[in-house]
């Protein structure tokens, strides 16, 4: 594969995108370019999605039962499929978040133990 | 991965084109989105599409990868390699051909022997518990030969031992069935009562033999009779209303008392036992009834151990109890006893021929499986492309390396159905064409242990030769091979050196299968060229009955007058009778007393024994060396007589004239109870007995005339074809009795040829092997060079046009070549010392380290070598320059 090397762009912390994909389906469904293109602009570039994993991860999610799929029209009028987080995703993103806090005080403190707890 | 997971990708399984396209589409919609977004933002149309398809990544490897996530990956991966690879096989008919075809000799020869092997070895002996089951040898002390008990020993062994649960004793007995008509001959055989319940079988109809049926005349006042399934639908056409009814074999009365279960044989043999009745026929009403002499050894005895008991613990015992049963009669010869298991007695002889082919197939298949791996190995530089591409366009190198397994399992399971049917076919075949005795052959069949011995074998050797490939594939360079793409396939000094170390490993192969078969069939060609001591070209031989109710008298005069009449048949050259005719399956041997040298009966020399009728060395063209031949007149009147063979003569009477001294062999028939001392009357040349490779024994002929031993074999040369000759026997026997069965039908060619059939099966068998194996070994060899010739047509040109001559090239080419096989045959030929004393057993005048087969063998392969390798080498040879630097 391919190597990115984009300069200020960040890799994605393995596993990370689901807990992304899902956080992006709690403003209302939409279809997977849409992601990528949500995920890009919130973190504001920092993230540059691979548009080539986005989409086993988005079977990856269905599977667990955290999304649901249908097709719809997108706004340009174009045929799409849209991912829609189910009740289980949500409980799911509640898990996720948390595990991800601690992980990042975690990290946090051992990078800079002398300031003070901040959130990211 | 929880339950529901499992049940979304069952449901996958099943729509999975569909899912495929879904995912194919979303990523479709995805890129034109993608590039609708890129123009907006000013890109040219194509910019935005390639823009696009790299923020992709690799669509094809995305597209795969979501579709995997629904599946088992490795059933996807798999179904996929399968589908992949077959189309692969079809695409190169050729390739398909040569491999599967190699493979299916390979796999092929393997499921012959094994299922032989598995028939006559590894298949439970079809009784209760059979490995509890043993036999127990009554063995000569020290000798250690002999096999047969007598019923007194024991009835002995069974009361004193404590460690089996039931012992019982069997022989072999031919019947005549006397009906309307012909008398039919019956195979049958002789038991105690309680053989039956020791094997833990019952009967379908009616009852087996209950202890109480040893008694002479137990049943109604006759014997009890149980008959065999197949011939109790045969003959009586399956009627229940048989049991009871009366029977008469050789003119005396059995009632049946049982059917056998179909498929029940005992004991093992070649043929099928039609009858079986107690032992009490043998006790007779006299009191010299053969089952009443402690020293008439003729009983096999099967036993069964009791639970816990070892063999070793019941040895011990039983060696105990011989001990003191030696002391007990220090009248009779000292034996001893030999616990074996029943398996082993029954396919212990055969175990090692069998053992030796499984071993020659194994390598049969080495070299199969070299051959392929070799042709693989050739393509896969071909496929370098094919997989360098796979490579880069994202399929990771074990999923190159697996594709590659698979396609070569595929290759070896198709190798090994079609190796089943042909192993199945050929060993059938076999079966039929080589008559030879080895028990349980009959019963070879396709069964799960065969299928999974092929299934095992096929996958291993998919694995074996799909590895060297696969670990090149796995080794290549991506953009190595791929810069070397335009230059078509190229061969690096690596792959030339894995070709010709596969080529060294199956001509080594091939050097030790051809030196076994070597050794065998000198073995054999010596065996071939042993005199049996009698000329068995042109003589017929048969067994004839006296019939059963006949006294001695009667019985003399029966044959006598068969004798007779058979000499006056049109076409007939001389005609005898005898009692243990040579490689029949009767052999008398007994212990012999000296006039003048009084030895303790225990430690009287041995002889064979034969009882003939005048003009027996005659029709056996048996050189008369001293004195004369027995004539009418040597009868249970007349002086007792014996005629010793040369053996016999020189080892008892060394510088003496044997003629007029008298001996006295240990068999009384005909004269009570009392041995009659005999008169030496002649000396004849040695004769083989049983086997053409023992050496010389003595051996003491009697006249029959002077031994009524109620049965006899008819020999008859003829000018002409001996077995044309039957009809006539026939009728003069039934003219002369209706109550007489002949049987056993042979020419004595066909008995002698029978001797060495187990010989000549496994001779045959490893000739096979090895001649397959240097053809194999050739084809690869010729295969290597080929290749080899053809990587290096550019450099070969380049010689060429250096100045090289066509004779330079052909030389190299060879040398190359011979390089290759001359290593092989040193690697074999070691090889060949270490393995080949395992033969030592089955060789006959040949030690496995003989010199001249040795050089035998390496020239064959050498001059084999070089004719694989000439081929390629002329067609290197005949490279023109211009035509092979153009060629790139």
């Amino acid at each position: 594969m391919a190597k990115q090397s984009s300069r200020d762009r960040i890799e994605l912390v393995y596993g990370s995108l689901d807990m992304l994909i899902l956080r992006t389906l709690l403003w209302g469904p939409t279809h997977g370019h849409g992601i990528a293109k949500s995920i890009e602009r919130v973190s504001e570039e920092m993230f540059k999605v691979e548009h080539g994993s986005l989409y086993p991860a988005l079977q990856r999610l269905q599977q667990e039962g955290w999304i649901t799929a249908e097709w719809g029209v997108s706004e340009k009028n174009q045929r799409a499929k849209y991912y829609r987080l189910t009740a289980a995703g949500r409980r799911q993103l509640a898990a996720e978040t948390s595990r991800w806090e601690r992980f990042v005080r975690a990290v946090t403190s051992v990078m800079r133990p002398a300031e003070p707890e901040e959130e990211t | 991965m929880n339950w529901r997971r499992h049940i979304a990708r069952i449901r996958a399984l099943f729509r999975r084109q569909k899912l495929a396209d879904e995912i194919d589409e979303e990523v479709r919609i995805h890129l034109e989105m993608e590039e609708q977004e890129n123009r907006e933002r000013g890109m040219s149309p194509e910019e935005a599409r390639y823009a696009a398809l790299r923020r992709f990544d690799n669509v094809t490897q995305t597209q795969e990868t979501s579709r995997e996530t629904w599946a088992w990956q490795w059933l996807e991966t798999f179904l996929q390699d399968v589908r992949y690879g077959l189309r692969q096989l079809r695409r190169n008919p050729g390739f398909t051909a040569v491999a599967v075809l190699t493979l299916a000799l390979g796999i092929g020869a393997n499921t012959a022997i094994f299922s032989v092997v598995n028939a006559v070895l590894l298949r439970p002996l079809p009784y209760q518990q059979p490995q509890r089951l043993v036999f127990i040898n009554s063995i000569q002390v020290p000798a250690g030969m002999g096999r047969e008990a007598s019923y007194p020993d024991f009835l002995d062994w069974q009361a004193r031992n404590h460690v089996f649960k039931m012992m019982a004793v069997f022989r072999t007995e031919n019947f005549a069935l006397i009906g309307t008509g012909e008398p039919q001959h019956l195979s049958g055989a002789v038991v105690s009562a309680n053989l039956f319940p020791l094997l833990g079988v019952s009967a379908v109809l009616g009852r087996t033999f209950q202890p109480g049926d040893d008694v002479p005349g137990a049943v109604n006042g006759t014997n009890a009779l149980i008959l065999s399934y197949g011939f109790w639908q045969q003959r009586f056409g399956s009627d229940p209303r048989v049991i009871g009814d009366g029977i008469n074999l050789d003119g005396r009365p059995f009632t049946v008392v049982g059917v056998a279960p179909p498929g029940f044989q005992f004991p093992i043999q070649s043929g099928p036992i039609d009858v079986w009745t107690t032992i009490a026929i043998d006790k007779g009403s006299a009191a010299d009834g053969v089952a009443t002499q402690r020293g008439a050894h003729y009983l096999d005895v099967i036993a069964r151990l009791k639970a816990g008991v070892t063999i070793g613990r019941a040895q011990v015992e039983m060696s105990a109890i011989v001990s003191a049963m030696n002391r007990e009669h220090p009248d009779i010869h000292p034996r001893g006893a030999r616990i074996v298991p029943m398996i082993d007695g029954l396919v212990g002889p055969a175990r090692v021929a069998l053992l030796i082919l499984l071993s020659a197939v194994g390598c049969v298949l080495l070299i199969a499986c070299v051959n392929v791996a070799n042709l693989l190995l050739a393509r896969a530089a071909t496929r370098q492309r094919e997989m360098s591409i796979r490579n880069a366009l994202g399929a990771s190198r074990s999923r190159v390396v697996r594709q590659v397994l698979t396609e070569s399992t595929l290759l070896s399971l198709l190798g090994g159905l079609l190796g089943l049917w042909l192993g199945l076919r050929g060993v059938g075949l076999l079966i039929r064409v080589t008559p030879v005795d080895i028990p349980r052959l009959a019963q070879v069949r396709l069964d799960g242990h065969v299928l999974i011995f092929t299934a095992a074998v096929s996958l291993l050797t998919g694995m074996l030769f799909g590895l060297a490939p696969a670990l090149i594939s796995f080794k290549s360079d991506v953009a190595e091979s791929l810069k070397e793409a335009g230059r078509g396939p190229t061969s690096g000094p690596h792959r030339a050196k894995t070709h010709g170390v596969l080529v060294v490993v199956e001509i080594g192969a091939a050097t030790v299968l051809l030196f076994g078969a070597g050794l065998l069939i000198q073995s054999f060609l010596k065996l071939m060229q042993v005199n049996p001591g009698f000329d068995s070209v042109h003589v017929l031989s048969l067994r004839v009955n006296s019939p059963g109710a006949y006294s001695q008298a009667q019985q003399l005069i029966f044959f006598d007058q068969v004798i007779d009449r058979v000499r006056s048949l049109p076409g007939v050259l001389a005609a005898s009778g005898v009692f243990g005719l040579p490689f029949s399956d009767i052999e008398a041997d007994t212990g012999f007393d000296i006039e003048g040298r009084p030895v303790a009966k225990a430690n009287r020399p041995e002889t064979n024994f034969e009882a003939v009728a005048p003009d027996y060395f005659k029709t056996l063209g048996i050189p008369l060396l001293r004195g004369r031949d027995f004539n009418e007149r040597d009868d249970l009147q007349s002086t007792p007589v014996a005629i010793i063979n040369e053996t016999l003569a020189r080892q008892f009477f060394p510088g003496e004239n044997p003629i007029g001294q008298r001996i006295k062999p240990g068999i009384s028939i005909g004269y009570g109870s009392r041995d009659p001392m005999r008169e030496i009357v002649g000396v004849v040349g040695d004769v083989k007995v049983q086997d053409l490779a023992a050496g010389p024994q003595p051996q003491c002929y009697v006249p029959l005339q002077q031994s009524p031993l109620g049965v006899m074999s008819l020999v008859v040369r003829v000018q002409g074809s001996p077995l044309e000759l039957v009809p006539a026997v026939r009728s003069v026997v039934a003219s002369t009795s209706n109550q007489a069965p002949i049987y056993n039908i042979k020419t004595l060619a066909q008995l002698l040829a029978q001797s060495v059939a187990q010989p000549r099966f496994v001779t045959l068998l490893l000739g096979i092997f090895a001649a397959l194996a240097v053809i194999l070994a050739a084809t690869g060899l010729y295969g290597v060079i080929s290749y080899s010739v053809a990587q290096r047509t550019h450099e070969i040109g380049i010689r060429m046009a250096l100045g090289a001559e066509k004779v330079d090239v052909l030389k190299m080419v060879l040398g190359q070549g011979l390089k290759l096989a001359l290593i092989g045959v040193a690697i074999g030929i070691a090889g060949a010392l270490a393995l080949t004393r395992f033969l030592a057993s089955l060789l006959y005048g040949v030690k496995p380290t003989d010199p001249l087969t040795f050089i035998a063998v390496s020239l064959i392969l050498i001059v084999v070598a070089l004719l694989a390798c000439y081929i390629p080498a002329r067609r290197a040879a005949n490279v023109d320059p211009m035509v092979a630097l153009r060629y790139e």
